[in-house]
C-alpha cells in the first residue's frame, strides 16, 4: 500500500510538471500582456520598459526555466495585480476563505443530500419522494448565481433580515452556503437515492432480511457501505471545485476569496497568478483522486490497488 | 393528468402546500414596494454652527459630523494595484483615488480650471517656459512641508523606465525630453520639471502648450521622503501611507474595501464637508440591491445594467435619484482602416457612413445612455461644432446604394465579408452594432458579422503594425478639455489608421498657438470638418451616462451647472475637482438609514 501511494505521489509530481509548461505556454499565446492601452497606444520604449519590468523580454525557454528555479525554492513570484505582496501571500490571504466556505458548504450539504437520498429511496413514490425530487431539480437545473441574487433580492432587500453580502461575521455564510450547496446536494440526494434503491434490491438484502435485522441495521450497516462508492466517485469531484471558490458567489456575497483570481488573473495577464492558481487546482484534483482511490479500499475490501496480490 | 399523478394531488396536502409556495414566490417578484421611512430624528438644535476637523462650517441642513460618511462602490472582482495615479492609473481599479494629495490645478463642475496646490502660473514671451507658484501652507501628515521637489520627484518617477508607468503617452510631445527619458536615452533628471525653489516649479515644454494648466489635473504628487524611504506603493499600506491631501487612508482591506478618512492636518484649499469615505467592494448584479438596502450612497452609470435601468425608469423614486451628465464627453464610433482595400476609398467608406440611422438608433436601442453624434467633439466641449455636421452624412440608403455601384460593389457583390470588432462591448455599443451590422446586411447586401472580442486581444489587433483591425467600433472620452486632446486621437501613427497630412497639420498648429483664440477654435473645426468628411469614423453617440445617489447627498457641486445640468460632474469626488469642498449629507438621510455606515 505504502508503494502503491509513493508511486502515484511521484506520478503527481510528473502531472505537475507537464501542467506546468502546457499552462506556460498557453498563457504566452495568448495576445496581449500585463500593460494596458485603454486609450492611447503605448509607445515603443514604454512598452518595452515594462516588459522588462516583468522579465518578459527574455525567451521563453529562460523565462520557464527562471520560473520553475524560483518555485523549486518556494517563489512563485510576485502577482502584477498586487505588487505589495508574494503570490504564496495573496493565496495565503484569500485561500482560507474560500476553503472555509467550501468546507462548511460540503459539511452541511454532503450529510443534507445523503439524509435526502436516503430518506428519498426508502419512501419510495410518497410525498417525502417527491419533495427530495423537486429541490434536486432546483438545484441541478438553476446555476448557483441566480439562486444567490435571488436570496440578496429576497433577504436582504424585501425582508431586511441580513446584509447583502459581506464576510467576517458568522450570519454571512448563511446565503453563500445556501447558494453553493443546493447544487452538491441535489446531486448527492439523486445519486444516494438510486444507488440505494439498486442496492436495497440484491438479494443479500433480502437475506439480511430474512435473518431477521431491522430496517436501519440493513440500511445503515449493509445497504449504506455498499451504495458508497458511486457515491464517492460523484461526490468527490465536488470537493476541488468548492473549495478553490467561485467567482461568481464570491462577487455577489462580497466574499475576499479566491475565485476571482481564476477568471481576472487571465483577463489581467498576470502570468504569476495565472500559473499558481491553475497548478494548485491541479493538485487538488490529483490528492482527491489519490484520496478516493484509498477511500474504496476501505470501504469494498475486494478492491485492490497493488497489480499483485498480496 | 397521467393516472398516478391525479391520486397523488388529491390525497396530498403537502403537494398543493409547495403549490402554494411557488405561487407566493411568483407573486413576490412583484416589483418591491418602498421601504417604509422610519420616523425621521429632530434636526439638530439651533444655536452655534457645527463645524467639522478642518474648521469648515456645516450648512445648516448637514446631517450630524458623524453621519457625514460617503459610501462609494467599488468592483470587488477587480484586485486595484495602488490608489496613487503616478503609480499605475489603470491598475487604480474603479476605487475612489487621488485623495491623498493635491493636484496643481483642479476642474470645477463647469469644467473650468481651478487653482489647487498651484496658487497661480504663468508662461514666458516664448510660451514654453511655466511657472507654477505653490501654496507654502501645505504639509504632509508626517511632518515634512509639501514642496516643488515632491512634484519634480513625482514626474520623474512618472518617466522612469524602470518604473514603466502606464500613462507616459500623456506627457509625450509636451515635456521637454520625456520621450528620450522614458526610452532610456537621457536621464530623468533632464525632463523638463523642475524646482526653482521650494515653492516654484518650473515646467519646460517642447513647442507652445496652452493647454498645459489644463492637463495637470492629473498631478496629485507622491511624497519625495516616502518614496525614498518606503517607495512608491508606500499609500498600499496604512502604516507607511503619508497625506497631504484633503483624506488620509485608515484602512486597506485588500479585495474587500478601502476607508479613507478625513485628514485633520490638511492645510490646502479642497477642503471637504465629508469626515469619511468607505469604498467596498460590490460585484456586477448586487449593486442595486446595495443601493436600495442603503448600503452605499452612489450608483456610478458604468454599473448600471439595462436590467437595472429598466427597474429605475419604472420606479418614479429612483428616477428623482437618477442624474445623468456629461460624463467625459465619451463618442462612440466605428473606424476603418483606411489605407488598404476596400476602405481606402472614400466611396466606400461614405457608403457605411450613410447607411448608420442614428436617429433611429438613439431613440430605440440607446435611449438614455446617450444623445446621436454627428460628429467627433461632443455639444459642450470647446470648440465642438456637433450643429455644423448634422447635414454632412444623413441616413440615406439610396445614396449609399448609389455609391456602393459606383465603387464598383453593385448591390453588395463582390465586397469582401467584413468582420466587425468590437472591444468587450457592454450591451448598449454591442446592441448598437448589431443593429447596424443588421441594415449593412440586408439594405446593402454587404455580409458584416459582428465580433464581440476580449479586451487586450482586440488593443494587441489594434495596435499592430500592419493593423489587425479593419472594422470595429471603439470609444474615447477626455483626459482635459482642450480639441488637442480629442482630436489627438486621430494623428497620422496614432491609434487609427486614417493618416491625412492635412489634419496633422491644423490639430498640430492649433494645438500650440497662443494668443489668438479666435483662430485657434477656426483651426479646431476645420479639422474635424476633415475628420468628419473624409469619414475617419462613423459617429454613433455620446455618452451621457447618468448616476443614481441618494437625495441626502447635497451641495453646490451637485447643483445646476451653466448648462442646467445637475449631477455629479466629471471626474467625480477625486481630488482632481473642487467637488470634494461642495458635497455633503443632508439631515434626510435620517430617512434612509439610522446608523452611521461603518
Amino acid at each position: 500500500m505504502l508503494r502503491y501511494i509513493l508511486g502515484r505521489l511521484i506520478g503527481i509530481v510528473l502531472v505537475l510538471l507537464v501542467v506546468s509548461i502546457i499552462i506556460f505556454l498557453l498563457m504566452h499565446a495568448i495576445p496581449g500582456g500585463p500593460f494596458d492601452e485603454d486609450k492611447m497606444p503605448l509607445p515603443e520604449a514604454a512598452k518595452a520598459n515594462i516588459l522588462r519590468k516583468y522579465g518578459l523580454d527574455k525567451p521563453l525557454y529562460e523565462q520557464y526555466a527562471r520560473y520553475m528555479w524560483a518555485v523549486l525554492h518556494g517563489d512563485f513570484g510576485i502577482p502584477f495585480q498586487s505588487p505589495t505582496e508574494t503570490v504564496v501571500g495573496l493565496i495565503g490571504r484569500t485561500w482560507p476563505n474560500s476553503l472555509v466556505l467550501g468546507m462548511v458548504t460540503l459539511l452541511i450539504a454532503l450529510p443534507l443530500g445523503i439524509l435526502a437520498g436516503a430518506l428519498a429511496a426508502t419512501h419510495q413514490n410518497t410525498w417525502i419522494d417527491y419533495t427530495a425530487t423537486f429541490v434536486s431539480t432546483i438545484g441541478l437545473t438553476i446555476p448557483n448565481f441566480i439562486i444567490a441574487i435571488w436570496l440578496v433580492l429576497f433577504v436582504s432587500v424585501r425582508w431586511k433580515l441580513l446584509p447583502t453580502g459581506g464576510w467576517g461575521h458568522w450570519y454571512d455564510f448563511i446565503m453563500p452556503v445556501i447558494a453553493l450547496g443546493l447544487s452538491p446536494l441535489a446531486l448527492t440526494s439523486r445519486y444516494t437515492r438510486s444507488s440505494l434503491l439498486e442496492v436495497m434490491r440484491s438479494d443479500f438484502i433480502r437475506t439480511a432480511r430474512a435473518k431477521g435485522l431491522s430496517g436501519h441495521q440493513v440500511l445503515w450497516g449493509h445497504v449504506m457501505k455498499n451504495a458508497l462508492i458511486p457515491l464517492i466517485t460523484i461526490m468527490a469531484p465536488q470537493i476541488p471545485n468548492l473549495i478553490t471558490g467561485t467567482i461568481f458567489i464570491e462577487s455577489i456575497y462580497r466574499i475576499p476569496g479566491l475565485g476571482q483570481f481564476f477568471v481576472t488573473s487571465i483577463f489581467r495577464r498576470d502570468y504569476p497568478m495565472i500559473m499558481a492558481t491553475l497548478l494548485l487546482v491541479a493538485l487538488l484534483w490529483s490528492l482527491i483522486y489519490l484520496a478516493t482511490d484509498l477511500l474504496y479500499t476501505v470501504v469494498d475490501p475486494r478492491v485492490r490497488l497493488d497489480k499483485k496480490a498480496t | 393528468m397521467n393516472k398516478a399523478i391525479a391520486p397523488m394531488f388529491a390525497h396530498n396536502a403537502w403537494l398543493w402546500a409547495a403549490m402554494l409556495i411557488l405561487a407566493l414566490l411568483v407573486q413576490a417578484c412583484a416589483p418591491a414596494a418602498a421601504p417604509a421611512a422610519p420616523a425621521g430624528e429632530a434636526p439638530a438644535a439651533a444655536g452655534e454652527p457645527v463645524k467639522n476637523v478642518l474648521g469648515k462650517e456645516m450648512p445648516a441642513d448637514a446631517a450630524p459630523l458623524d453621519q457625514q460618511v460617503y459610501v462609494y462602490p467599488s468592483r470587488n472582482e477587480i484586485t486595484f494595484t495602488t490608489i496613487d495615479f503616478y503609480e499605475q492609473v489603470y491598475q487604480r481599479g474603479d476605487a475612489l483615488t487621488d485623495l491623498l494629495s493635491d493636484s496643481l490645478t483642479r476642474l470645477d463642475k463647469n469644467f473650468e480650471i481651478q487653482t489647487g496646490a498651484a496658487t497661480e502660473w504663468s508662461v514666458d514671451d516664448t510660451g514654453l517656459i511655466w511657472t507654477f507658484k505653490l501654496d507654502p501652507n501645505l504639509m504632509w501628515n508626517d511632518g515634512t512641508p509639501v514642496t516643488a521637489n515632491d512634484w519634480v520627484a513625482t514626474f520623474q518617477y512618472g518617466a522612469d523606465p524602470t518604473h514603466a508607468w502606464d500613462f507616459t503617452w500623456y506627457f509625450n510631445g509636451v515635456i521637454k525630453n520625456w520621450e528620450k527619458a522614458v526610452a532610456g536615452e537621457v536621464p530623468v533628471t533632464d525632463i523638463g520639471v523642475t524646482a526653482v525653489d521650494d515653492h516654484t516649479i518650473q515646467f519646460e515644454t517642447q513647442t507652445p502648450a496652452p493647454y498645459l494648466p489644463a492637463m495637470l489635473i492629473y498631478s496629485t504628487t507622491l511624497s519625495k521622503k516616502a518614496l525614498e524611504t518606503t517607495g512608491p506603493l508606500y499609500n498600499s499600506n496604512v502604516e507607511t501611507s503619508v497625506s497631504s491631501g484633503p483624506f488620509k487612508l485608515a484602512e486597506w482591506t485588500k479585495n474587500q474595501r478601502v476607508v479613507y478618512e478625513i485628514n485633520p492636518d490638511y492645510k490646502g484649499t479642497n477642503v471637504p464637508y465629508i469626515q469619511k469615505v468607505i469604498v467596498p467592494g460590490y460585484g456586477d448584479g448586487t449593486v442595486l440591491a446595495a443601493y436600495e438596502n442603503n448600503e452605499i450612497d452612489f450608483m456610478p452609470a458604468g454599473r448600471i445594467s439595462p436590467a437595472d435601468m429598466q427597474i429605475i425608469q419604472t420606479d418614479p423614486d429612483l428616477q428623482t435619484q437618477y442624474h445623468p451628465q456629461n460624463g467625459d464627453f465619451r463618442t462612440w464610433y466605428f473606424f476603418f482602416d483606411s489605407q488598404q482595400p476596400p476602405f481606402n476609398d472614400l466611396r466606400v467608406r461614405q457608403v457605411f457612413a450613410h447607411a448608420y440611422d442614428r436617429e433611429a438608433i438613439a431613440a430605440n436601442v440607446v435611449k438614455q445612455a446617450g444623445i446621436p453624434a454627428y460628429s467627433y467633439l461632443m455639444p459642450g466641449f470647446p470648440d465642438s461644432n456637433s450643429a455644423g455636421f448634422k447635414a454632412t452624412y444623413p441616413y440615406d440608403i439610396e445614396k449609399a446604394k448609389q455609391l456602393l455601384a459606383d465603387a464598383g460593389f453593385p448591390n453588395g457583390e463582390g465586397f469582401p465579408k467584413q468582420t466587425l470588432k468590437l472591444r468587450t462591448a457592454a450591451a448598449i455599443p454591442l446592441a448598437v452594432a448589431q443593429a447596424y451590422a443588421s441594415t449593412l446586411n440586408k439594405e446593402l447586401g454587404i455580409d458584416v458579422e459582428v465580433s464581440n472580442m476580449e479586451f487586450k486581444t482586440f488593443m494587441e489587433e489594434l495596435n499592430a503594425k500592419p493593423t489587425g483591425i479593419q472594422f470595429g467600433q471603439i470609444s474615447y472620452g477626455m483626459d482635459f478639455l482642450d480639441p488637442s486632446n480629442m482630436l489627438g486621437v486621430f494623428l497620422s501613427n496614432g491609434r487609427h489608421n486614417w493618416n491625412n497630412a492635412a489634419f496633422d497639420t491644423l490639430v498640430k498648429e492649433a494645438s500650440s498657438m497662443t494668443g489668438d483664440p479666435a483662430a485657434r477654435t477656426k483651426m479646431f473645426q476645420d479639422a474635424e470638418k476633415l475628420l468628419v468628411e473624409d469619414v475617419a469614423g462613423i459617429w454613433m453617440h455620446h455618452e451621457t451616462p447618468g448616476d443614481l445617489y441618494k437625495p441626502y447627498l447635497k451641495g453646490a457641486a451637485l447643483e445646476a451647472d451653466k448648462n442646467g445640468m445637475a449631477a455629479m460632474h466629471w471626474p467625480g469626488y477625486s481630488g482632481f475637482s473642487t467637488n470634494l469642498q461642495d458635497i455633503y449629507i443632508s439631515n434626510d438621510v435620517s430617512n434612509f438609514r439610522s446608523t452611521p455606515p461603518q
